[in-house]
């Protein structure tokens, strides 16, 4: 009976545990999609300050976090600090419409399989995943307004000001 | 027993369910994903029904007949 239940309560929590401020950031690693025949992996970032945005043509305030993400990418990027976009979109071309009308320069992959999705187990969209320089999740952002716009400009002053 | 049972009716009924993930919203933002995939042409035919039915207000709206609305 009791084996039962937990049998019930296993099926149906599927997820992995949700990846949290103070906790590693998982390495996952995709193809990109605004340079073709490249791929990026977040270990290969280790050493500079990352935002790990997930974001999708569908996804409405991802259209206030763009603009405002590349504004601190092109500010910050010389001192360290990356945004990579963790695409979500079904196809591409969605991606690719959506990218015409919000251009940015940070670095986008693709994750068709849901695997960058699954080991960060995103809960909301958009999920932003702040990490310093020795790759530990800092600071999670579930949803996205201007107000979480200047709290990740404050959060990510300070930590390209820690020692890497 | 009786627990039992309920359980595994519950296990049966959360088979027939499909977790949409956050991430997999983009399946329900699909055009075929709507209740109603073109509002405006449903709109326009409601409106013609209801003038030649005289049936204005049978389909939603209530209210009608009394002229008032």
């Amino acid at each position: 009976m009791r084996r039962l239940a937990a049998a019930l309560a296993l099926t149906l929590s599927q997820s992995v545990l949700a990846v949290e401020a103070g906790g590693p950031v998982p390495d996952v690693s995709g193809p990109r999609i605004d340079a073709p025949s490249q791929s990026l992996a977040l270990s290969s970032l280790r050493g500079q300050v990352v935002y790990v945005d997930f974001w999708a043509s569908w996804c409405a305030p991802c259209r206030v976090s763009f603009p405002l993400l590349d504004a601190l990418y092109r500010e910050n990027g010389s001192r360290g600090f990356v945004v990579v976009g963790v695409n979500k979109d079904m196809s591409l071309e969605d991606a690719q419409k959506f990218l015409k009308k919000v251009p940015v320069t940070f670095p986008l992959v693709g994750d068709a399989k849901d695997a960058a999705a699954k080991a960060f187990d995103v809960k909301t969209m958009p999920s932003g995943y702040l990490v310093d320089r020795k790759g530990v999740v800092r600071k999670v952002h579930r949803g996205f307004t201007a107000e979480t716009g200047a709290a990740i400009r404050e959060e990510v002053d300070a930590l390209l000001k820690e020692p890497s | 027993m009786k627990m039992s049972r309920i359980l595994a009716l519950a296990a049966l009924l959360a088979a027939g369910c499909a977790n949409v993930a956050p991430y997999q919203r983009g399946y329900l933002a699909r055009e075929s994903m709507a209740l109603d995939p073109n509002p405006g042409m449903a709109k326009a035919l409601e409106k013609t029904y209801s003038a030649k039915e005289a049936a204005s207000g049978g389909a939603s709206v209530g209210g009608g007949g009394c002229g008032c609305n």
